[in-house]
This record gives structure tokens, C-alpha cells and sequence, in this order.
């Protein structure tokens, strides 16, 4: 389990990575609902939702370190 | 300077006039509905029906598929103003017929032998379709920035990173990404171009939903879609042989892309389709014996709009003359992306002032004007302005490009 930067939940990075479904052409797709991640600084970052990201987005998104 | 078509030219609009109000039938209109993919809907695992596909396969009989590619590349070796009329056209119709995108430019200015022959046929045919893995979160308008990685393994690359807002990931066959393959070089002297399959593994597609996604918008509204993507790249493993050009040279191939892209009938007339769609929708429409064609504020407003869309036409014109001439294209496509798509904000706030409240009404309400098209074109005409270049970095390009100005200061935080 990750923790969520921004609001500390625990993250299932499993479930992130996870395809639940493909598209029209066959790519995988992941289920938006179970949270989202961000390579930021070379390194994978899991946030609990899509509003925690762009917390951090705005936080750390022009270069700062989290 | 002449501004007129050619005879051969006035009568192949004729013909492709008859054509459509032949072939768009209802039928093919009613298979659209809910899709606005464009032709990329013809792309093998979409959800086209068989009048669509029947109706590519009548236009590709008649050579209007990839009309100024080479022949030795599927198309028909034709002038671009050709392939402007074509397109022009088609584009009134809701039926766009641009499927090699600007993917194919690009393949074809610095592709090999090899991917031109591989790509460029199948481009033209709509067998391929290329999403564009160019934006990152961090980055934003800042393209340069990217952090998305590609490294060197034996003969592949090995790649890792996200990018954001890759619109048509959901039903494009193929993605062209631009990556980091030198960290250590100057920002933009490190970046290269990959073209791969996007159902190869350690891909995965996060649909990321657009504010004209609630109600959904209906087909016939211009900007944007209501769906993009975020792409994830998990040790995503690619030969060599999907390097487009050299390495480290992407962000010269890419732009030289974009700017291309941003040439062409389909491009002017996602901002301009809407003037005429309200000019024909206020001379059609009676209102208790009020004409809005009649008063003279509305007809100061839709004059107004008329001049500026003839200003993008002529601004599309020129571009598509400096390439078919291999003129220097520096900054043109540049000030076309800031004037259409900032004119058809402009266009749409004023359609929404001359419909007056119903204007607001979204799809889906019983009482919207033409199933909510100008509400969603309100929302999207915003979004236009930011895709495929900001207009802001656009201005930066002119400024540069076209007025010989140093590269800007960066602002103090």
C-alpha cells in the first residue's frame, strides 16, 4: 500500500495499475475511480483521487520537492 | 496574388458537393450520432457502422483520401488546394476526412523509407490512427519539459513515464510520444519521437472526462470531444525501429508536426462552421412575427462574425499556399491557431447573447436550441484555445519566429 501524498489515505497501487477494461482497439484501460498516480521526478507518486493530484500539481508541479 | 479557384477547381467542389447530398444520408448521419471521432471511426475496433464505412469506401474510390500524399505512399500526388476544397467541403458536412492527422506529415518529413511505406498507405486509408503523446501534468504548455523517459535496453528502449490529455487514445490504434532519451542534454536538445501500438504491453488509458462531458455533447459540436486521457507507461518495452528520425532531434520532428497539423480546411473550420450554422439557423427561424434576420442588432453581430471567419479562411488559404509553394513556414500556422480559435470563443459568447437564455440549455433539455450545440460550443470554444498550443505560446511563436524577438524573460513568482 502507498499513502496519498496530500491527504495521507492508503493507496492500493494494485488497484491504480489495474486493467479493468481495454479500448475500441484493445489497449488496457484503468478504472478512473481507483485513484490515480503521477510520475513526477522520475519516481511514481498514488493519490487517493484525481482532487489530491492536482493539490500536489499545485503544490509541487513546477519543480519544488514534495 | 489571385484569390480565385481554377475552373477544374470550382467544378470538383461542385462534384463533391453532389456527392455528399448523395451519400450523407441520414442513414450515415444516424451512425455518427454520439461519436465525434471524426473518420478515425473507420479504424478497425471502433464503433462505426456499415454506412459509414461503405461511404469511406465510395470516397477513397474517388481518390479524396490523402489527396497531396504521394503516390507512391496510397495517396494521389495532388496540389494541397485541391485537397483544401475536398476537405472544405466534407468538413460542412460533419464528415471529416483528414484521418492521417499530423501524424503522417511528420512520418513523411522524417520517417524511413520503411515507416513511410508501413504508415502512410494505411494513415490515408483510416486502417491507423495516431493519438498524440505529447503533454504531461507537470509540463503543461511548457512541451519542452517533459519527463517521460526512454532508455536504451540491447536493441529496444524502454520506457516510463504519463502523459496527459492524449485525446483519441480510447480509439486510436497508435500513439506517437515524444520521450527523454538524453536528461543531461539542454531541455529541448534531449527529446525523441517513438511511433508504437497502443495496445502493446505496459500501456494503460485513464479517460480523464472534459466539462462538455455532463450532459454528453451531441455530434454536431464543433470543439473538442468530451472525452481525453491520461497514457501510463510501465516499462513499455520498443525496437529501435520505433525511433521517427534521429535521436534526440524529436522536438524539431514534433513541432514540425504540430505546425503542419495546424494547415488545413478541417483545422479553420472548427471555428468557423459555427457563424454558419447561426446565419442559416436566424434566417430559417420565426418567432411570433419577430425574424431575428430582420433586427438590426443581430445582423451588426452576425456581419461582424462573418468578417472575422473570412479572415481565418484567408489566413488558411495563405498557409496552405506557403507549403504547397515549400515556402518557409515559420510562424503562420502559429497566428492561424491564435486567430480561429480565439474568434470562435468570440462567436460563440455572441451566439449566446443573441439566442438569449435557451442558448444556456445543454443536451438532453426539452427546450435546448438544436440539442444544446452553442451551450457545448461556449464550454469548448475555451478549451480550443489551450489544445494543440495554447495561444499564449503561439504568441510567444510569432513573437520569435516571425518578429525576430528574443526568446521571453521568464516571469518572476
Amino acid at each position: 500500500m502507498a499513502q496519498c501524498p496530500m491527504c495521507g489515505k492508503p493507496v492500493d497501487e494494485a488497484a491504480v495499475r489495474a486493467a479493468t477494461s481495454q479500448t475500441a482497439f484493445g489497449a488496457r484501460e484503468v478504472d478512473p475511480a481507483a485513484g490515480t498516480r503521477q510520475f513526477h521526478d522520475g519516481q511514481w507518486y498514488y493519490f487517493d483521487r484525481l482532487e489530491c493530484r492536482t493539490k500536489f500539481m499545485a503544490q509541487f508541479g513546477t519543480g519544488r520537492k514534495p | 496574388m489571385d484569390f480565385g479557384f481554377t475552373p477544374e477547381q470550382e467544378a470538383l467542389r461542385r462534384e463533391v458537393r453532389a456527392f455528399i447530398a448523395q451519400h450523407v444520408t441520414a442513414e450515415v448521419v444516424a451512425e455518427m450520432e454520439g461519436h465525434n471521432e471524426g473518420l478515425l471511426g473507420v479504424t478497425p475496433g471502433t464503433s462505426r457502422g456499415p454506412a459509414v464505412k461503405e461511404l469511406f469506401r465510395k470516397i477513397s474510390e474517388r481518390g479524396w483520401l490523402g489527396i497531396s500524399y504521394p503516390r507512391e505512399y496510397g495517396g494521389q500526388g495532388r496540389d494541397r488546394i485541391t485537397q483544401y476544397i475536398v476537405e472544405e467541403e466534407f468538413a460542412r458536412a460533419n464528415v471529416n476526412i483528414s484521418t492521417a492527422g499530423s501524424s503522417a506529415p511528420m512520418i513523411l518529413a522524417a520517417g524511413s523509407e520503411e515507416q513511410k511505406r508501413h504508415y502512410i498507405p494505411r494513415l490515408i486509408r483510416g486502417e491507423f490512427s495516431f493519438a498524440q503523446g505529447f503533454t504531461e501534468p507537470r509540463g503543461g504548455a511548457d512541451l519542452a519539459s517533459l519527463q517521460c523517459r526512454a532508455v536504451h535496453d540491447g536493441e529496444d528502449y524502454v520506457i516510463n513515464g504519463q502523459k496527459m490529455f492524449t485525446s483519441g487514445a480510447h480509439y486510436c490504434t497508435h500513439l506517437y510520444l515524444m520521450a527523454r532519451t538524453d536528461p543531461g542534454a539542454p531541455k529541448h536538445k534531449g527529446i525523441s519521437v517513438f511511433l508504437m501500438r497502443l495496445d502493446i504491453p505496459g500501456i494503460t488509458v485513464r479517460p480523464l472526462w472534459t466539462m462538455q462531458n455532463d450532459p454528453r455533447a451531441p455530434t454536431r459540436t464543433t470543439y473538442g470531444q468530451s472525452r481525453t486521457n491520461e497514457v501510463f507507461f510501465d516499462d513499455v518495452r520498443v525496437p529501435k525501429t520505433a525511433l521517427l528520425g534521429e535521436e534526440n532531434k524529436g522536438w524539431y520532428i514534433g513541432s514540425t508536426g504540430l505546425n503542419l497539423d495546424r494547415v488545413g480546411a478541417a483545422r479553420y473550420l472548427i471555428s468557423v462552421l459555427r457563424d454558419e450554422e447561426i446565419i442559416n439557423w436566424i434566417k430559417e427561424n420565426r418567432f411570433d412575427g419577430y425574424s431575428p434576420a430582420d433586427d438590426p442588432a443581430i445582423r451588426d453581430k452576425i456581419a461582424e462574425l462573418w468578417i472575422e471567419a473570412q479572415v481565418c479562411r484567408l489566413m488558411t488559404m495563405r498557409s496552405m499556399s506557403i507549403v504547397e509553394h515549400g515556402g518557409r513556414f515559420a510562424y503562420e500556422g502559429a497566428a492561424e491557431k491564435v486567430w480561429a480559435p480565439e474568434h470562435g470563443a468570440r462567436s460563440t459568447e455572441t451566439i449566446a447573447q443573441m439566442l438569449g437564455p435557451y442558448a444556456q440549455l445543454l443536451n438532453g433539455s426539452p427546450r435546448a436550441i438544436e440539442k444544446g450545440i452553442f451551450a457545448h460550443n461556449v464550454m469548448g470554444a475555451f478549451q480550443s484555445q489551450i489544445n494543440h498550443g495554447s495561444v499564449q505560446v503561439m504568441r510567444d511563436q510569432i513573437a520569435r519566429r516571425g518578429l525576430d524577438m528574443p526568446r521571453a524573460r521568464k516571469a518572476s513568482r
